[in-house]
């Protein structure tokens, strides 16, 4: 057997580089799956993660007292978040600071020092990790932020830190910062804390046990005479992204067990080509006295042998590319790998996975193959067999190539299985190139028909709308430009810890933002009190669906609303839209917060120029600039981050095209193995070594023409699962039905070169083998 | 002068083998299939290579076809030095200039009888494409299998499968026939239609050597030549 092994080496090689390739493909997904989820669960717990936090007018020493004297609270600790713009080339871009006196002794939500100094001193910038890039400033640079009216101040930053309670600050074009609370006085901005974070002693608490505790934290505050705008508690010890990681590991996994099956039947093929070439032996072993007992297992052990060295080979290879995606996932969802070590269950998961595959897939073959009759396996099998008669309906006008057309479905069995893996390659292949356009088509649905604006500059405080309005209406070059406000709200009838949603208030004749409705109407009467929500909003409050009359609870007041449409999301948050007019009759308050500014020049150098100039104009009026953002800038991170996911697919599906390259190739190399004869023949009555070859590939191009069209129908649920993935992860995707003509351009191109390729080989053989011994069987 | 078309000058015989062997290297040693043969074949015979197995019939046969190289001599086959063409060339005057039968028949199973006709001539392109159905319609006529043309090999009797291999052999007009055992797994009576086939192809002009136990072959061959351990053996029976 070891004999035979090395006597036909490529078709060992075969086998194992195929099992090496589905399980280093699927260990990989369950290597970054093991760490990842290591993280999500005991890392995140790690950092003892707030069960609570509260909104709060002002913590001081008092309250913090008394909360802490709760039998049910574990820690409490308080912090100031300010809203501060931090320029970045020349642009005015957000940032959140956190202030707190207890940065050194922090206890709930604790950050990871990763470079330069530990906590803040006066005057200096902490930055948190996920932003480093985004600012484009490390240890040793400066960020010269600004809040509000307060004067501009260039602050060194002297440390990273990375808290991995917050999204990335890549992703939400936020720079997040640590300061002390004397910074944010140096700032002009007010430092006393005013958000109180608790943890509960009892961390086998539900979510409705740590709310009942948050009330009584609640009530104590209200008590001591401070008021409380708003209560969070979130899901207990599961990481904010731990949905999205579940999503995009899910993906991810479909496609490695995707490429372990198509190992499978890999294996299959190659154990039935090598018994194919070992018929004789058998025939003589059982002609000798071997038992098919015997035999099976003699080969199933040479499978488990084949095992042991593909595991060997591919289990450090799935490690090496779980550590590396787990690292890239990290990165994007603002995680923090805590070790690299794969747990040894799934060391032994993947090794029995790498023995057994094999076996099983060798098992079907091996039995059929041992039971064989002795006079068959020794009789010599000369050209034919038999042949159904429903091959002649494939016609063609030169024989030769006909030869090959009727040749691809002597084996329909065998055709079946490689046609199989050939298309599910390509299927994976087309929806990774189709996501990655779904990715580019939606991002640009959402930035260019959804949100129509260029910039949106956000002043300190709420100002009246027309004094904002005329300061920009003197700057050339702007085409349109809409004030709008908000607030944030709750069912009214809800708990009193309920999360709140944002209110978006918008002009009535709001040309900025147009999301597609999918159910009621827009908004059309300006004093209305009508309400559209967001898909994403609807989703999370059902009550908000279209026709109800609810009442909300804003800014302390209760109002009636009918919610009149739903429309799509642009992102993954949820909101509401009405119009200002009706907001200002709730509130009375009829003052604006944001500018959204679409500028008269498509010309993305010009809008860079626009929105200083818009900054500019304000401060001269009077108005302080909380913020302002760059539609592009936001547009070009978001596809960069998400065309990387899409990469990563991509890399995935490449590797099932590598195993469906090399099922073609086993399937044309068995072909050729079992038809010799036929070859000999061809040889003998004229077939020069150029048209045995031509023939081959004819054979190997047939079979990746029929894998391409059967890819594209098969690709389509594939593109489908995958953006709905997709969507729950980043944005919503609307899924392509209909293939890219480029990827299926892209996707024949590369099947037929994978064919060539891969019948080289077969094809080369088949012109090597001499004609005289060819026919010189009998 | 290229070695594929230098030409015999001194002979009028259709082929010519002079001092021939064959020799193969094994990994038990060196055997000698063929010895010094040196005979003359001319055009319209039918010559029956008679022989022990293994004395060297298919080998000489294999030499014939260009499928097999002498190890030494010459070879010469309509004037053509067989044993200095080109590998490369080897296939297509293979082709163009040998017809070829084989003991198990040895047709494509999943070509049709017709097609299997036609499958030489597509691959010499001897005949235009629009002429090569009805040459192999013809062909089929005239082995008496016309019945048979579109009917896949696996359905056909042993009989009708060795006369669609006949006719196959035939398709680009070979100026030899090479059969290598043809009766050899037929039963006697369609062993003897095909020799009388044989018969009838060389009385119009068609050189056949045919390989054979078939002590039949007497019947309808102009010569039999004998081959003992590799040698041809004395004297060559003339039936002429």
């Amino acid at each position: 057997m070891a004999r035979d092994a090395w006597l036909h080496r490529g078709r060992t090689v075969a086998v194992v580089l195929a099992i090496v390739v589905g399980l280093a493909g699927a260990g990989t997904v369950l290597d970054a799956w093991a760490l990842l989820r290591r993280v999500t669960r005991d890392g995140y717990l790690a950092t003892n993660p707030a069960s609570a936090t509260l909104h709060v007018d002002s913590v001081d020493d008092e309250l913090l007292r008394a909360v802490r004297a709760l039998p049910a609270v574990r820690e409490a600790q308080a912090r100031r978040t300010v809203l501060a713009g931090v320029r970045i080339d020349g642009v005015w871009n957000t940032g959140l600071l956190y202030a707190s006196n207890e940065l050194k002794e922090q206890r709930i939500g604790t950050l990871a020092h990763e470079q330069g100094e530990w906590p803040p001193t006066d005057g200096a910038f902490v930055i948190e990790r996920s932003s480093v890039d985004f600012a484009k400033s490390g240890v040793g640079d400066s960020v010269l932020v600004r809040v509000g009216k307060g004067s501009e101040r260039h602050l060194p930053v002297t440390g990273i830190v990375r808290d991995q309670g917050l999204a990335p600050g890549w992703m939400d074009h936020v720079v997040y910062g640590f300061v002390t609370p004397a910074t944010l006085a140096q700032l002009g901005a007010p430092s006393s804390p005013n958000e109180l974070q608790i943890s509960v002693r009892d961390r086998s608490l539900d979510r409705e046990a740590i709310r009942a505790v948050a009330k009584e934290v609640r009530s104590v505050a209200i008590r001591m005479g401070h008021a409380v705008t708003s209560v969070d508690v979130p899901v207990p010890g599961r990481h904010m992204h731990a949905a999205q990681m579940d999503s995009l590991l899910m993906t991810m996994g479909a496609f490695g067990v995707l490429a372990l099956c198509m190992s499978g039947f890999l294996v299959v093929n190659l154990i039935t080509a090598m018994l194919t070439g070992q018929l004789r032996e058998i025939g003589v072993m059982k002609a000798i006295g071997a038992r098919p007992a015997q035999l099976a297992a003699l080969y199933l052990v040479y499978a488990l042998a084949l095992g042991v060295i593909a595991s060997a080979v591919a289990i450090p290879f799935a490690a090496y590319g779980g550590r590396a995606y787990a690292r890239f996932a990290a990165t994007m969802l603002n995680f923090d790998i805590a070790g690299y070590a794969i747990p040894r269950s799934v060391i032994l998961l993947e090794l029995m996975a790498g023995l057994l595959l094999p076996v099983f897939a060798a098992a079907i073959p091996v039995l059929h193959g041992s039971r064989i009759a002795v006079a068959s396996a020794l009789r010599d099998a000369g050209i034919g067999g038999a042949t159904s008669p429903w091959i002649q309906r494939i016609h063609g006008p030169h024989r030769p190539l006909l030869f090959s057309l009727r040749n691809a479905f002597r084996r329909r069995w065998r055709t079946g299985l490689t046609l199989v893996t050939l298309a599910s390659g390509g299927a994976a292949f087309l929806a990774a190139l189709d996501l990655r356009a779904s990715i580019r088509d939606s991002v640009g649905v959402i930035y260019d028909d959804m949100l129509r604006f260029d910039m949106s500059v956000r002043v300190d405080t709420a100002h009246d709308a027309d004094s904002l309005g005329a300061i920009v209406s003197q700057i050339p070059r702007i085409e349109r430009v809409e004030l709008w406000s908000g607030a944030r709200a709750t069912l009214a009838d809800a708990d009193e810890l309920a999360v709140p949603f944002s209110l978006t208030a918008v002009p009535v004749d709001a040309h900025l933002i147009a999301m597609p409705l999918l159910r009621g109407h827009v908004l059309g009467n300006a004093g209305a009190p009508e309400v559209v929500v967001n898909t994403r909003l609807a989703e999370e409050q059902p009550d908000l669906a279209v026709g109800a009359r609810v009442d909300l609870s804003i800014g302390g007041r209760t109002s009636p609303w009918t919610v009149v449409g739903l429309v799509e999301s642009a992102g993954p948050q949820a909101m509401a839209f009405v119009t200002r007019a009706s907001l200002a009759h709730v509130t009375g308050d009829a003052r604006v917060t944001t500018l959204l500014i679409r500028a008269a020049s498509r010309d993305p150098a010009a809008h860079s120029l626009l929105v200083t100039r818009v900054r500019d104009a304000l401060e001269a009026g009077g108005f302080a600039v909380g913020s302002s953002q760059l539609s592009q800038t936001n547009r070009r991170v978001i596809e960069d981050h998400l065309l990387m996911v899409g990469a990563f697919l991509l890399a995935m599906a490449q590797l099932t095209i590598i195993v469906g390259g090399l099922a073609l190739g086993a399937t044309m190399s068995l072909a050729v193995q079992e038809r010799t004869r036929e070859i000999g023949v061809l040889r003998a009555i004229g077939a020069t070594p150029r048209a045995i070859m031509v023939m081959v590939q004819a054979e190997g191009l047939l079979l990746a023409v029929m894998s391409w069209l059967i890819a594209i129908p098969l690709s389509l649920p594939v593109s489908v699962l995958l953006a709905r993935a997709f969507g729950r992860i980043m944005l919503p995707v609307i899924p392509t039905l209909v293939p890219q003509t480029l990827a299926l351009g892209i996707w024949l191109v590369v099947v037929l070169v994978v064919s060539i390729a891969a019948c080289a080989w077969p094809a080369s053989r088949a012109v090597r083998i001499p004609t005289v011994a060819a026919i010189a069987y009998e | 002068m290229p070695p594929s078309t230098a030409v015999q000058a001194h002979s009028d015989a259709l082929i010519s083998l002079r001092g021939v062997g064959k020799s193969y290297t094994t990994h038990s040693g060196s055997f000698t299939a063929l010895r010094d043969v040196s005979l003359d074949i001319a055009r319209g015979e039918l010559i029956g290579i008679v022989g022990q197995s293994g004395s060297g019939k298919s080998t000489l046969l294999n030499l014939l076809s260009g499928i097999d190289r002498p190890s030494s001599g010459e070879l010469f086959v309509g004037g053509v030095a067989v044993h200095a063409i080109r590998e490369r060339e080897m296939a297509s005057w293979r082709g163009r200039s040998v017809g070829i039968v084989f003991q198990f028949f040895q047709l494509l199973p999943t070509l049709t009888a017709i097609e299997n006709v036609m499958l030489p001539m597509d691959l010499c392109a001897r005949w235009p494409s629009r002429e090569r159905a009805d040459r192999a319609r013809g062909l089929l006529a005239q082995l008496g299998v016309a019945d048979q043309a579109h009917k896949l090999p696996a359905t056909l009797s042993g009989g009708q499968q060795q006369r669609v291999a006949i006719a196959r052999a035939l398709a680009n007009e070979p100026s030899v026939l090479l059969a290598d055992e043809p009766t050899g797994n037929l039963d006697s009576h369609n062993a003897a239609v095909i020799l009388d086939l044989f018969a009838a192809l060389a009385q119009r002009g068609q050189t056949i050597v045919a390989a054979t136990h078939d002590a039949g072959v007497h019947r309808v061959c102009t010569r039999t030549i004998t081959i003992v351990d590799g040698r041809v053996a004395e004297p060559i029976a003339s039936y002429a």
